[in-house]
């Protein structure tokens, strides 16, 4: 390809449908290497439609996805996630089966892996959590802990539904900084974001869902485009916000 | 009163059928409540026992061609269940409903079958062997292939045992990752399929699932850990499956509901006592206030 930026991902003529619904289509394009880029769009303008297509979750009505990322290193963070809190599981057992794909399910963890689990969660700051049950923390806490399994798993291509929602102000610190650690070190990061001044502060790159179609561009031009007003932005780009 | 006591503990197991009943209940309490206890983190506890319905076809099937033959019973046992476990799956895949549905709906009508079939050829007695378990009749090759199913279900456990317990908290994590996963809900109904025939015939197909998730869901309230409900769960079956063989001895019980009651109680007790969500921890008794002339004061 001779492109300017390596791609892992890449999206060609893409058409996703739900319930037999076109949602999204002719969206073609590729997701920069080492980049985080928001995924952002009004409520049903296909933002999860189109992160299970690239998870293949969902299979494409016509057009393709390709990536190169082997699945092991892939993660999805569901703004839902069907995790039973209930479950009788440590912060960082939890952490730990981040590790499980790498080194299969005949052996143990070793001393290695549990070294590395005891930085990732020194990373995250859950280091004091790390033999609290899962149902005892808190929203912030959980999405730590989360995160600290996909550092586990040395993700490289990474999807977040909406990270920052339900989530204490520290938090979103520690989180953008190790997603931008994790961007810089070369994976692909997509995150769904609703708040300008989070896309200001995380992204590079835009993609804009609207109409049932993807348009690139990168948050510098967002930004600019918009006035200084973040409550008018959301509305320019047809996003709802809680206060727009 | 020591020596009554001794009497009453070991009378019962000079007899060939008790020790080889005794066998046959500790090896399944030593892997039912595992497998129970990841069905109960599942939220699949009644799949679980819907499911133990499901082999009651190749059991009557084996019985009507070879009679009351408890390995080839357990044979047909394991075949009607992984038939159904594959239609159940089949059927929800093909349809996009939820599995549950279907699970029922194919139990129900094998269940109805099951009985009809053993009701074609035997008589009450028989259909009550097959329904309620008949412990008196565990034989010598009987007991060997409770051992050796029970062994499988052990080593597929080892095998699985991690990618089981991340299934359980984290599907979707399992699925990203491409492998294993389809392979770990196949094995995992596999074993537990083999696990509910060792279970049919001391308990009773009714009641085959028993010694499987009622000591699972009783350990929830003791340990917030899964090793420990496992432990829980495994000794609360043990205890249970002696005394329940004993107490239905000596007071000529039968044996599958003794056992099964005695696993209840432990329930039970759990629900008031343990010290995790049980009755006694959940609920706070308002503090009595007591009325001094302090408290008038200083309004």
């Amino acid at each position: 390809m001779a492109e300017t930026h390596a791609s892992r991902l890449e999206l060609h003529d893409l058409q996703l449908a739900q319930a037999n619904r076109t949602v999204l289509e002719h969206v073609s394009g590729r997701f920069r290497d080492g980049a985080i880029t928001a995924l952002v769009g009004a409520n049903g303008a296909g933002k999860s439609t189109l992160i299970q297509g690239i998870m293949g979750m969902l299979r494409p009505v016509k057009g393709k996805v390709r990536c190169t990322v082997p699945k092991e290193r892939r993660a999805w963070l569901p703004q839902q996630l069907a995790l039973d809190l209930t479950f009788p599981m440590s912060v960082e057992e939890l952490v730990m089966t981040g590790s499980w794909p790498s080194h299969g399910a005949l052996t143990g963890y070793c001393a290695r892996h549990y070294r590395r689990g005891r930085e990732v969660m020194a990373r995250l700051g859950i280091s004091h959590l790390a033999h609290r049950p899962l149902g005892e923390l808190s929203g912030g806490q959980r999405q730590r802990a989360l995160i600290g399994r996909t550092l586990m798993q040395e993700a490289e291509l990474l999807l977040l539904d909406e990270p920052f929602a339900n989530v204490d102000a520290e938090t979103v610190e520690v989180l953008m900084t190790v997603l931008r650690d994790m961007a810089a070190e070369g994976a692909t990061i997509i995150v769904v974001l609703h708040d300008m001044e989070q896309l200001a502060r995380l992204a590079e790159e835009v993609v804009v869902l609207t109409g049932g179609h993807a348009r690139w561009t990168t948050a510098q031009a967002v930004l600019q485009s918009q006035p200084a007003s973040v409550g008018s932005a959301r509305l320019a780009l047809g996003i709802p916000g809680v206060d727009a | 009163m020591i020596d009554t006591l001794l009497w009453w503990l070991t009378s019962p197991f000079e007899y060939a059928f008790m020790r080889r009943a005794l066998a046959a209940c500790l090896a399944l309490s030593l892997t039912a409540p595992i497998l129970g206890v990841l069905l109960t983190l599942r939220g699949m506890s009644l799949m679980g026992e819907a499911l133990s319905h499901a082999i009651m076809p190749g059991v009557a099937i084996a019985f009507l061609l070879a009679g009351f033959s408890l390995p080839l019973m357990m044979l047909g046992g394991v075949l009607a269940g992984l038939v159904t476990v594959a239609l159940a799956g089949g059927v929800t895949q093909f349809s996009g409903l939820k599995e549950d549905a279907a699970m029922a709906s194919l139990f129900l009508i094998a269940m109805a079958g099951g009985v009809t079939i053993v009701s074609l050829s035997g008589n009450a007695l028989d259909l009550g062997h097959v329904l309620f378990g008949s412990i008196l009749a565990v034989d010598g090759p009987t007991l060997g292939l409770v051992a050796l199913g029970s062994s499988t279900v052990l080593v597929g456990l080892a095998i699985a045992f991690r990618a089981l317990v991340v299934e359980c908290l984290d599907p979707l994590f399992l699925t990203l990752q491409g492998r294993h996963a389809g392979w770990t809900h196949a094995l995992f109904m596999v074993l537990v399929v083999i696990s509910l025939v060792i279970g049919f015939q001391t308990l009773g197909i009714l009641m085959a699932a028993g010694l499987m998730l009622l000591p699972a869901a009783a350990s929830r309230y003791w340990s917030q850990r899964l090793e420990g409900m496992i432990a829980i769960a495994i000794g609360i079956a043990l205890a249970s499956s002696v005394v329940g063989l004993l107490v239905s001895y000596h007071a000529g019980l039968p044996s599958g509901p003794s056992i099964i009651l005695l696993v209840g109680l432990g329930y039970c007790a759990s629900v008031v006592l343990g010290p995790h969500r049980g009755l006694k921890t959940g609920i706070r008794w308002p503090k009595r206030v007591v009325p001094s002339r302090q408290a008038g004061q200083l309004r």
